[in-house]
């Protein structure tokens, strides 16, 4: 349970692109969370409320927090054939080989926040 | 306003992973993170590397908790350096953690440096610390299930400790299972199982060192 200090990551790059930027209260903020990237969006969203209300100057009161799920997806070397990774990550179904990679899931990003210009 | 940014959640831990990277290459010192559930033995495997290598190679450690000094104790004990971080109830190590101990070396003084992480499967495995390597420990008290319950962790390591085999004959852990399941999340992994206390398959993992200390002074 880290969520709390992601949060603190993804509120420190929004702020900091918003002061250059001269963008005041936030409004939105948009992030996109893998399936596989040990990221819960639950706690992920009580921790943005608890930033959001300990910081009334730097967010607006409706101010909300999108998150966008990225599915995990992996793909057979051999075959070619794409699957859910679940617990045997790297196990293609159909070859029963352990040639699998995983191509999607594990992006954890911000994409974008919306904010006033400061007054 | 809407302004877009497509920023890696971790650019900031990265970054400071990139800086430790860095130091690491121009001193050579050949850096492990060291991940596993509290009580797995990280601390035991330690101080037995570090009197066992200790003799050819000048070594360091650097302990992650969340309270106390008694893991780096342990490691001065053997004669290693060996700086406390406590994370106050943080669950893992972060590179910019590593950074601010790393100042409490000379890194051109050290050959190897061991990095155990916060007892923990989950969180410290997706933070780069700027390491070589990741080794995950996993003790057969803690039963089989824990590598298909913990994939993410087992997918980003590169070796695994087996340890405390020495009480196998009391357990039901099937080593060859876990092989199978360590496979199944991550062919490239290799498992050596170990004992700290009898010393059983430790000269493999001390081999493994080496190995991995000649390739990054070879870099």
């Amino acid at each position: 349970m880290h969520e709390m200090s992601l949060m603190g990551d993804i509120l420190q790059l929004v702020h900091e692109d918003a002061a250059a930027k001269g963008i005041g209260r936030i409004e939105k903020v948009e992030i996109i969370v893998g399936e596989i990237s040990n990221a819960m969006p639950d706690a992920l969203r009580m921790a943005f409320a608890i930033f959001r209300e300990q910081n009334p100057d730097l967010f607006s009161e409706a101010a909300e927090l999108v998150i966008h799920l990225e599915e995990a997806k992996a793909e057979c070397v051999l075959c070619g054939r794409q699957y859910k990774p679940d617990q045997k990550i790297a196990l293609c179904p159909s070859c029963q080989i352990p040639s699998g990679k995983v191509i999607t899931g594990e992006t954890f990003q911000v994409l974008s926040y919306e904010g006033s210009n400061r007054q | 306003m809407k302004v877009t940014l497509r920023t890696d959640v971790l650019t900031n831990n990265n970054k400071a992973a990139d800086f430790n990277r860095e130091l690491f290459q121009n001193s050579k010192t050949l850096v492990i993170n060291l991940m596993s559930s509290p009580g797995a033995g990280k601390t035991t495997l330690l101080e037995e590397t570090v009197r066992e290598l200790s003799g050819n190679y000048r070594i360091a450690v650097i302990e992650g908790d969340l309270a106390t000094e008694r893991d780096a104790d342990r490691i001065r004990a053997m004669g290693a350096k060996a700086v406390q971080i406590n994370t106050h109830g943080g669950c893992h190590l972060d590179a910019r953690m590593v950074a601010a101990a790393l100042a409490e070396f000379d890194l051109d003084e050290i050959d190897l440096l061991f990095i155990e992480n916060v007892g923990n499967l989950v969180c410290p495995s997706g933070y780069d610390l700027g390491q070589h390597h990741k080794v995950a420990v996993l003790s057969v008290p803690e039963g089989n299930d824990k590598i298909p319950k913990y994939p993410q962790m087992f997918m980003r390591t590169e070796l695994v400790l087996l340890n405390k085999i020495d009480l196998l004959p009391y357990l039901d852990f099937n080593v060859g299972e876990a092989k199978k399941d360590l496979t199944e999340i991550n062919p490239q992994s290799m498992l050596i199982p170990v004992s700290a206390r009898t010393q059983e398959g430790l000269y493999e993992w001390f081999a493994w060192i080496e190995g991995a200390y000649l390739k990054c002074v070879q870099q």
